[in-house]
């Protein structure tokens, strides 16, 4: 059998008065991609933060490598990677500070984290600003950085949210080979985005989620089959019940030419 | 990244800190980090004169201390006075808690308020104890700097002239009053956090930074003038309020220690300078998992209520700005001006500074001869409120979120004339205008009715020397530059030189108020001459404009 790295049961997490998640259950196995899509505001970003332990206060179990996350034990997170969604990052530090520092947080050694940060963005085009302030980049450079600055420790399991946003073209495709090749060594990958063909073509299994439910849940022949239309975006329009596109469109292109 | 001495002290105590149950080599880290971030930080008490110039190695923070120094020396009166110790004593802490509050909340906001802290250190092995440890570390380390500058040479001076004893419990009082502080903000943005979200907060914050900021500005002045209000009368008379007032609890604790006064409300005091900080330490310890949720409400934008523009607005508006463009320029240069929180830093402090300096030159005769001061013409000292216009119309091409400007350049902006007029009207009026109301309230009440011509004559000049200041000022388009720039290129010469057009303004005044009803013909000839120079002003090309 499959080792199971991640497993959720009924998870439930409410700001005041407003549910986002009501009772999201989910496995992944080892060596899994999962494209983790649903509309905006649809708790994707959430359910990563509560298995980080960003957001505590939820109900429901969450398990991460066979141990209860709530448990006050953090070990846990030291096979963890995270790209998050917003760009926060300390960027009066450099790009060297940075990566350091995160490096030594996941309990490595400061040379060792200097040269695999150093390697990493020289990789990855940004050598040029390893000693330039972060403030000083821009978006694609910061984006690079946050990816590097999840893989520094070689975690087991990455959560990726909105890892490509900005990206160039070709730096994208350098970052679906790097996802490929992690996948193949046995590391596990939730990828969230709303980019649905990258998403349709990098994925082993897709999660969609609307309302703080999971709606969908398979591979992407299993969603095609289940459903009537040819691709991911169509599939994910079906499934959210969005069918007004057209329409809104030709009011919103209307109300452009009213002068 | 450079290992700070204070980290070395530190590495001290790690027995005590491992103890604790926190994994000192990841504190120690994440505290070299944050003093690293500090150090490149400019405080708000430096922010007035910053420039590029700013080197990596020194720290900007530890430079700033020594104001802090040389405001402590005006304390050092107060320990020296006398025996009286419930008064100045109070004095003393009541200056002192002032200093560390303001500075704490303008300069450390960013610590006790970083949310950056959750989202990049959470997802990390570290133990929430650790990283609240490291954050209550580094206040403790910002605190007892800014104590030490600010206490030190007073508390030295306490011990040579009262002594060992004095020195120990003055020690542990301004120990006990920086953890009443600390807690105090705390409360404070939990207070605010608590109803609010926070924008208001970062306005709160903005607004206390530009008290700072004037208050530096006009302390300055105050305390160089200020050396006879020293010879006060001593009595004392106790109320009930003053139980609120922390500063006295201390006052009466070194009176109750220092002088054996025993008096009964002296004994509650000294109960209450003790009890209270533990009291709120106990309860801060409790309340921080509140604060630390409600902390989440800072990224929160809370769905804000439409303004509507009333009728009045929109009347005065279309007087003021004729053409169509122009008014929109107006609207946007006007909120840029009250909402930019960089922009606003830089600016009110000058603001409230033109409303203090027209008094000082006056100030003894408020005091003393008052009848014979309001008959007389001192009220010509307001056209020292005009020296601020160049500063501000140099400051006009600034702003913190200056990236914005390539606006200018996208859209389709073939005449410059009504930006330019917008925004020096809006100067006039949204920022120039209200300080000058103020003013002229203020003199009416001291000198009369008689000064009203007086005052709009001013007003007018102010308005000719603001087109005359951007005319020989460099052009720039509006709010399209960092303030990092700012100062870069002295302008002093040409800022001294516009200030002597000041003095001519008056200098006419002041001849025209010889002739009889030649204040008002010199009102015409000013109205007259204003409406003309705008009409030259701003006929302004893409060419004329610098960088």
């Amino acid at each position: 059998m499959e080792e199971i790295i991640l497993s959720i049961h009924d998870l439930q997490k409410s700001y005041g008065r407003k549910e986002v998640l009501k009772g999201v259950s989910l496995e992944v196995k080892r060596g899994e991609i999962i494209g983790y899509i649903g509309a905006n505001g649809a708790g994707k970003s959430t359910t990563i933060k509560i298995m980080l332990g960003i957001e505590s206060d939820y109900r429901g179990e969450v398990k991460i490598f066979g141990h209860d996350i709530s448990n006050g034990d953090i070990t846990y997170k030291r096979k963890i990677g995270y790209v998050p969604e917003i760009a926060e990052v300390y960027d009066n530090l450099t790009g060297h500070e940075y990566l350091t520092f995160i490096g030594e947080m996941y309990g490595l050694d400061f040379d060792l984290a200097d040269y695999k940060a150093k390697s990493l963005m020289e990789l990855f085009g940004i050598g040029e600003v390893y000693h330039s302030r972060i403030a000083s980049y821009s978006k694609g450079m910061r984006q690079k950085l946050l990816i590097i600055s999840s893989l520094l420790h070689n975690p087991e399991l990455i959560f990726f949210d909105e890892p490509i946003n900005g990206l160039d073209a070709n730096s994208v495709m350098i970052f679906k080979e790097i996802m490929t090749q992690l996948a193949a060594q046995g590391k596990t990958i939730f990828y969230s985005s709303h980019i649905m063909d990258v998403v349709e073509k990098i994925s082993s299994r897709i999660i969609l989620l609307m309302d703080g439910k999971v709606v969908a849940d398979g591979t992407f022949d299993e969603l095609k089959e289940q459903n009537t239309e040819g691709s991911l975006e169509q599939i994910f329009n079906e499934l959210t019940g969005f069918n007004e596109h057209k329409e809104l469109g030709t009011r919103f292109v209307s109300v452009v030419g009213e002068m | 990244m450079q290992d700070y001495r204070t980290l070395k002290i530190l590495d001290r105590f790690e027995k005590v800190f491992s103890n604790l149950g926190v994994d000192y080599k990841v504190m120690r880290r994440i505290l070299q980090v944050k003093l690293t971030m500090d150090g490149r930080r400019v405080p708000t008490i430096f922010s007035q004169n910053s420039g590029k110039q700013v080197k990596e190695t020194t720290n900007q923070y530890i430079k700033s201390l020594w104001i802090y120094v040389f405001f402590g020396l005006f304390l050092i009166p107060f320990i020296l006075l006398g025996n009286h110790y419930l008064f100045q004593m109070s004095i003393f802490y009541g200056i002192f808690t002032i200093f560390i509050m303001t500075s704490l909340i303008s300069d450390f906001s960013s610590v006790l308020l970083d949310i950056r802290d959750r989202n990049i250190l959470y997802p990390k092995p570290v133990d929430r104890r650790t990283i609240s440890t490291a954050k209550m570390v580094h206040v403790f380390i910002y605190l007892s700097f800014l104590t030490i500058a600010l206490a030190g040479i007073p508390l030295i001076v306490g011990f040579i002239r009262h002594g060992f004893l004095f020195f120990i419990l003055s020690f542990v009082n301004i120990i006990f009053i920086d953890l009443l502080i600390v807690i105090l903000t705390a409360f404070i943005y939990m207070f605010i956090l608590q109803f609010f979200d926070g924008e208001k907060l970062k306005d709160i914050i903005n607004y206390v930074q530009i008290g700072l900021s004037l208050g530096i500005m006009v302390g300055y002045q105050l305390l160089i003038r200020s050396f006879d209000l020293f010879n006060f009368t001593i009595t004392f008379q106790a109320k009930w309020w003053q139980l609120f007032i922390f500063p006295m609890w201390y006052g009466a604790n070194t009176e109750l220690v220092m002088n054996g006064n025993i008096q009964p409300l002296f004994i509650l005091l000294t109960v209450l300078s003790v009890l209270i900080p533990l009291i709120s330490i106990w309860v801060y310890i409790k309340l921080n998992p509140t604060f630390e949720q409600n902390l989440q409400k800072l990224t929160y934008h809370g769905k804000a209520k439409e303004r509507k523009q009333s009728m009045i607005n929109r009347f005065i508006l279309k007087v003021l700005c004729p053409t169509k463009e122009e008014r929109s320029f107006f609207r946007f240069a006007s909120l840029m001006m009250k909402n930019e929180r960089d922009f606003k830093l830089k600016v009110y402090p000058s603001l409230g500074f033109s409303i203090v300096i027209p008094f000082l030159f006056f100030i003894n005769g408020i005091n003393n001869d008052f009848e014979q001061l309001s008959k007389g013409n001192s009220y010509f000292s307001i056209y020292f409120s005009l020296i601020i216009i160049p500063t501000i119309i140099v400051l006009l091409k600034f702003s913190g979120k200056y990236k914005g400007a390539w606006i200018y350049k996208a859209a389709p902006i073939q005449q410059l004339k009504p930006m330019f007029s917008a925004v020096i009207k809006a100067f006039l009026f949204k920022l120039y205008l209200p300080v000058y109301l103020f003013l002229s309230v203020l003199f009416i009440w001291i000198f009369g009715v008689r000064i009203l011509p007086d005052l709009l004559v001013v007003f007018i000049n102010a308005c000719i020397y603001a087109v005359l200041c951007f005319m020989m000022l460099p052009k720039t388009i509006p709010f399209s530059e960092s303030f990092d720039y700012y100062n870069q290129n002295n302008k002093t010469a040409i800022l001294l030189g516009l200030m002597v057009i000041v003095a001519v303004f008056a200098g006419l005044h002041y001849i025209s108020t010889l002739i009889h009803f030649g204040i008002y013909l010199y009102l015409v000839i000013a109205i007259v001459g204003l409406a003309l120079l705008w009409k030259a002003a701003f006929n302004i090309s893409w060419e004329n404009i610098e960088g």
